[in-house]
């Protein structure tokens, strides 16, 4: 399908198949998937993929998309967060391309700091909105007082201290 | 039969023959008006009441009313024009004198005419819509006599100058002025505000401000208050000696404003002397006069209460910052004390106990003693001091009154939970040393932290007292019981602490004397013989022990010592020689103890038992130590022992308040889910809010920390944040 496996468009499709695991597909979600696609052949599938990508722009979509692909990444059973190392790709792969500056920032934060080394869901939400509400790099708007989680408190305090 | 009619007896008036004279009202008003001018030339004893009472009766009657009226104004008016020029006349200081004067006749001249003309003034006069002739008198006189271009100005000036005269210390007639300043008001309040108040105002105005001016460039802010009250009292007199009362609140706000507002800022802020330097000084009477005189001014007690607060605060900020001052934690918090106690009688005796500034001085406190965070430590450490010998021989009332003095400065604290920590440290130490000066006096202070704090506050610390109480029965029992058993042994006195109420510590080893292992046994298993499901554990770092030493001259000693330092000497009954390495083998105490305990037993002058080779402070591995046979001391009793509650090091510190911050997680946790869980759904700064609102008895919780709580809790799914609005919290049942 010349589509590599650490595109997006794999995400998605894995979104629109709700799969369950990362890396596979079970039998029946593959049905629902391509059902759900309309494609039965692999150039259809091939085809679809762009009018999946712009189903998946739609912002009710992606946050659902969002949070599935946070959930794609928990591999152990009762895991909760996700390790830094993977939660930076993670945003590149999922926020990148429609927030590049910010995720380049966000990323080089959640490198050298050492508050948290897992992120947990509620975290990773807090980013999206965090993207999407906030401008940047002024950050005009974000009162750290607000119920924005505390690791984004500190990337802001980290910013603006570099802007100075 | 009926009532016999009445006869009505008419009387019928006595009727004048009507004379027909068309003279005759012109020969009537002619004696009228004769009897006027002699009213006026004093000459009024010549006259008959009662025919001039008749003439201006028959006048009015036969309806020659008008001529009357109009007759006496005119004649009034020739008058009073005469009496104008004498008294312009009047040369210089009998200026006053002689318009006193003339109106005093003047007055008495209208009561005669006004009796005369009675009957006019009662019919002819109301119905002709006409002046009374005593107001007549009087609208005359202002018209003619004091509103006469010479007249008007002359008055003024004279009355202005004589008032000047007076502050510049002249004497003058004050009666005279009185009379003066009550004609103005007699002849109505706006003549005497128009003709003289309004004047009076503004050149005292001009006067004062002149003079402020003078006295500020020239007088330090004692001297220039002294100065101002003493002109504002003057004022104050004169106006009750001859001006209109409703004139005070005038010319004290005259006063007020050209000296004490406009100078306000300069007086309070003067170098050397101002109000700073009076409050350093305590100069009482200076400050209450000062408050006293500020206080008529808006935002003057504004004005002092800023600058008191800031100043208090600054000193405060010193002191809690001064690292030499804080090495001695007893008089860290005497300091504090002493600042309270001035600052109160200030307070009481100047600023007439004034409830604004003592919430400032309150306010002041509670900023700068939490400027310093080992401030709850300190004020337990002054307590430690006073419970152990501080408070003894002192009278149960001066007792109270410390004790009350301490919960005064608790009270600021906004690290309640702090102090406590220290509180029971320093309190177990206290207990079982029994180095507590009164029980009473403990037990006073533990039930006003109840009254202040709640009984979950106190619980712990009263459960360490109930176990020293118990513990006595506790030997009572095993010395009844097993005492036969015991025969010539070490005598053994054990407090069984409960876990849960006394601080924590971590249990090290150390290993007991053969000699005292038999006899902790045997308590061992008398207490577990009687209290089942319990479990003991030696705490050998926190018990004393009293040993009787022979030295090399055979004098004798009793020591009192730690357990640490016990186990150690022990070990020199079986040798007189021993390394540090063999004495740690030997006793298992963990090193830093151990050398700590060594150092206090070989390196202290008048406790040296223990001779150390080489003679450093330090304690090597290879050091030798020797039991110090050439040991002398005047006292028979020798106490070695170190159980004082002393100042944390920093590292100790740190420590604490690790502990401190680890215990308030789940504090803070506990109050989030108390109010989530009666709130249900409840936005974060609402949240931050009650939270604080409801540790505020113990703490101040940091917000970043109570976020940081809030998202553990999310994480462990007790809340979750709203779908729709991202600002609020769900409870999850």
């Amino acid at each position: 399908m010349e589509v590599h496996h650490t595109d997006v468009r794999i995400l998605m499709l894995a979104w629109k198949m709700k799969a369950e695991k990362q890396g596979y597909f079970t039998l029946e979600e593959w049905r629902r998937g391509l059902k759900a696609l309309r494609a039965d052949t692999v150039s259809k599938l091939k085809k679809a993929l762009p009018e999946l990508e712009k189903e998946v722009r739609r912002p009710t979509n992606f946050l659902d998309l969002y949070s599935y692909s946070f959930r794609y990444c928990l591999t152990e059973e009762k895991q909760k967060s996700i390790d830094i190392e993977s939660i930076c790709q993670l945003l590149d792969l999922v926020l990148g391309s429609q927030f590049r500056a910010q995720v380049d920032y966000l990323i080089e934060y959640l490198k050298i700091q050492s508050d948290y080394k897992v992120i947990n869901m509620d975290q990773w939400l807090g980013f999206y909105r965090f993207c999407n509400e906030i401008s940047f790099p002024d950050f005009s708007g974000y009162d750290p007082e607000l119920a924005w989680p505390l690791i984004l408190d500190n990337f802001v305090e980290w910013m603006r201290a570099k802007q100075t | 039969m009926s009532a016999p009619k009445k006869k009505t007896i008419q009387i019928e008036a006595f009727r004048h023959r009507v004379v027909a004279d068309p003279k005759y009202a012109e020969k009537t008003w002619n004696i009228l008006e004769h009897a006027i001018h002699e009213i006026y030339n004093h000459n009024a004893s010549g006259l008959s009441f009662e025919e001039l009472y008749r003439n201006a009766y028959n006048m009015v009657l036969h309806k020659f009313g008008e001529k009357l009226y109009s007759g006496l104004v005119a004649t009034m008016t020739f008058h009073l024009k005469e009496i104008c020029s004498s008294i312009e006349a009047a040369q210089g200081g009998l200026f006053l004198e002689e318009l006193n004067r003339k109106w005093a006749d003047h007055n008495k001249a209208l009561q005669m005419i006004r009796d005369i003309l009675m009957y006019m003034d009662r019919t002819f006069i109301p119905s002709a819509h006409k002046t009374p002739v005593h107001e007549l008198g009087l609208n005359l006189w202002r018209d003619v006599v004091i509103h006469s271009s010479k007249i008007q100005t002359r008055l003024l000036d004279t009355l202005l100058e004589l008032i000047q005269g007076e502050r510049s210390g002249e004497v003058i007639n004050r009666g005279l002025m009185r009379n003066i300043t009550k004609m103005l008001m007699d002849l109505g309040s706006s003549v005497y505000q128009d003709d003289f108040e309004k004047q009076f105002l503004e050149s005292s105005a001009d006067f004062y401000r002149l003079e402020s001016q003078e006295f500020i460039e020239s007088c330090d802010c004692g001297e220039y208050l002294k100065k101002a009250e003493r002109r504002l009292n003057e004022e104050i007199e004169r106006v009750s000696h001859y001006l209109d009362a409703k004139s005070e609140a005038k010319i004290t706000n005259v006063v007020e404003k050209e000296l004490i507002e406009s100078h306000m800022q300069r007086l309070v802020h003067m170098e050397n002397s101002g109000l700073v330097n009076m409050i350093v000084g305590d100069k009482y009477e200076d400050l209450g006069r000062m408050y006293s005189l500020f206080r008529r001014v808006a935002s003057g007690l504004v004005l002092i209460r800023d600058v008191m607060t800031s100043y208090i605060r600054e000193t405060g900020k010193q002191l809690v910052t001064d690292l030499e001052r804080l090495k001695d934690p007893v008089d860290f918090v005497q300091r504090l004390l002493d600042i309270k106690d001035k600052y109160d009688k200030i307070i009481g005796s100047a600023f007439s106990n004034d409830k604004t500034f003592q919430n400032a001085l309150n306010s002041s406190f509670e900023y700068f003693i939490n400027l310093n965070s080992r401030s709850p430590e300190y004020i337990s450490l002054f307590v430690d001091d006073k419970l152990r010998k501080g408070l003894k021989g002192v009278s149960e009332e001066d007792v109270e009154i410390i004790l009350d003095k301490v919960m005064m400065l608790f009270r600021y604290l906004q690290e309640k939970d702090v102090f406590e920590k220290y509180y029971k440290q320093h309190l177990a130490k206290r207990l079982l040393s029994g180095k507590t000066v009164s029980d009473d006096a403990e037990r006073s202070l533990i039930v006003k932290l109840k009254t202040e704090c709640g009984y979950q506050f106190t619980s712990k610390l009263e459960g360490m007292f109930t176990d020293m109480k118990t513990s006595e029965d506790t030997m009572q029992g095993f010395y009844a019981n097993v005492g036969a058993d015991l025969g010539d042994g070490p005598t053994l006195s054990v407090q069984v602490l409960t876990t849960g109420s006394w601080p924590t510590q971590p249990i090290n080893t150390c290993n007991l004397p053969t000699e005292i292992l038999s006899i902790c046994e045997k308590f061992r298993n008398y207490y577990l013989g009687t209290h089942t499901g319990r479990r003991l554990t030696w705490q050998t770092n926190m018990g004393t022990a009293d040993l009787k030493a022979t030295f090399g001259k055979g004098q004798k000693h009793e020591l009192n010592v730690s357990t640490y330092q016990m186990c150690v000497l022990m070990l020199f009954n079986n040798t007189d020689r021993l390394t540090y390495r063999e004495i740690e083998q030997a006793a298992e105490i963990p090193a830093s103890d151990l050398k700590r305990c060594l150092q206090s037993l070989a390196c202290v002058k008048g406790k040296n038992v223990l001779r150390k080779e080489p003679m450093s402070k330090d304690i090597a591995d290879s050091d030798a130590f020797f039991f110090n046979d050439k040991f002398t001391s005047k006292f028979f009793k020798v106490k070695i022992g170190t159980v004082v509650a002393q100042r944390e090091s920093e590292p100790e510190n740190q420590e604490t308040r690790q502990r401190v911050e680890e215990d308030r997680k789940p504090q803070i946790e506990a109050a989030i889910v108390r109010i989530m869980k009666a709130r249900r759904v409840l936005d974060h700064n609402n949240i931050v809010t009650e939270v604080t609102k409801q540790l505020q008895s113990r703490f101040l919780p940091n917000p970043v920390v109570i976020k940081k709580r809030i998202e553990s809790l999310i994480e462990r799914e007790f809340l979750e944040r709203d779908k729709g609005d991202r600002k609020l919290y769900r409870y999850l049942a």
